[in-house]
């Protein structure tokens, strides 16, 4: 749900990085926080356990400059990627604009991916949400890994119509992070 | 139902952004409060008012929507629809969190020196005032069809980055 604040021509959206545990979603975040800090507005929060793996989500507002007048901001946040916490990753989902789902390119991912991207797939439309027209980007995650699934086996998983825009990201490197940041933005804002 | 309203936007114009800041003012003074938040349920501040930084502001809207959402999973597998009110207490500082319409949340925060009955009776007053301002706000946004950006702003998006 963006939020348009015509006294302060400020147009808000929430972005919703979804995707298995140990995934990369934080890490994509990090990333963006310690690379274009200048556009950071306010802290970056981390709701996670003793051992740093999100709990609840992570947080990370942006402001990203102005077009046609409008200064954009964006909420940046990640779902907590382990199965127990199911009905926590279904929250922070509500009323988002656009998702980003960061798939893990092991080969031994592979399951893992397909039942959380069905599992996102069911909470939208739970949400009443338009599949469809929802903006979402992939992210193909840690494809500097040996033992890592083919691009063509990826799309067969999770984009067999070719219907999403999707990235090939090392996101420890913070390889094409700021890219599938960027094309997540386009999608939401042509939305709006 | 639901689905479809929580998709609802709120689109203030500066008239109602002046008049929630007004009331607020006003509440803020009343109540003792410390600050008051408004924001949606996507986590996105709508307006604040008190000592709060902006930043601060849209931290705690993040976190009392995510607080929200997650109670409301919680009511869900008690089998009831919604919970409408979440309340934390600390030792120095308490915050209140209502739903005031479908899609809009009021967090007050309150010094310790306040009873909960009188804050309860805070929060509800400001949110029956500033309901019908945020539903006005609602309802148009509703029926806004024209795109708030038309042109392509592929190159636009490229140079802020």
């Amino acid at each position: 749900m963006s939020t348009i604040n015509f006294a302060k021509r400020e147009i808000s959206f929430k972005i919703v990085y979804y995707g298995p545990a140990m995934s990369g979603k934080t890490t994509n975040l990090r990333y963006i926080y310690t690379t274009i800090p200048e556009k950071v507005k306010g802290d970056f929060t981390s709701i996670a356990t003793e051992t740093e793996r999100t709990l609840f989500f992570d947080f990370l507002p942006l402001e990203l400059g102005s077009i046609k007048g409008f200064t954009i901001r964006l909420s940046l946040y990640t779902v907590p990627g382990q199965y127990i916490y199911k009905l926590t990753r279904k929250s922070v989902l509500r009323a988002t604009d656009g998702i980003v789902f960061v798939a893990d390119s092991q080969i031994e991912k592979k399951q893992e991916n397909i039942d959380s991207f069905q599992d996102m797939i069911e909470n939208l439309i739970e949400f009443g949400e338009n599949v469809e027209t929802m903006p979402i980007i992939l992210q193909y995650n840690k494809r500097d890994l040996p033992n890592i699934l083919s691009i063509e086996e990826l799309q067969q998983d999770l984009n067999k119509d070719n219907k999403y825009q999707y990235f090939e990201a090392i996101a420890q490197e913070g390889i094409n992070v700021i890219e599938t940041l960027k094309a997540v933005t386009k999608l939401v804002v042509q939305k709006a | 139902m639901e689905g479809r309203l929580s998709k609802v936007q709120i689109v203030l114009n500066e008239e109602e952004l002046k008049k929630i800041e007004e009331l607020f003012g006003e509440f803020l003074a009343e109540s003792e409060a410390r600050d008051i938040v408004l924001l949606n349920k996507s986590g996105e501040l709508l307006a604040k008012s008190g000592d709060i930084t902006s930043d601060v502001a849209q931290n705690i809207s993040a976190l009392a929507a995510g607080v929200f959402s997650a109670t409301n999973e919680l009511a869900r597998l008690l089998g009831e629809k919604e919970f409408t009110i979440t309340f934390h207490q600390g030792q120095e500082t308490n915050i209140h969190i209502s739903l005031i319409t479908q899609n809009a949340l009021l967090a007050m925060i309150f010094d310790n020196k306040l009873p909960i009955g009188a804050i309860r009776f805070w929060a509800k007053k400001t949110g029956t005032e500033i309901k019908p301002i945020i539903e006005q706000a609602e309802k148009r946004a509703e029926s806004q069809t024209q795109k708030v950006i038309n042109e392509d702003v592929e190159k636009d998006i490229e140079d802020l980055f």
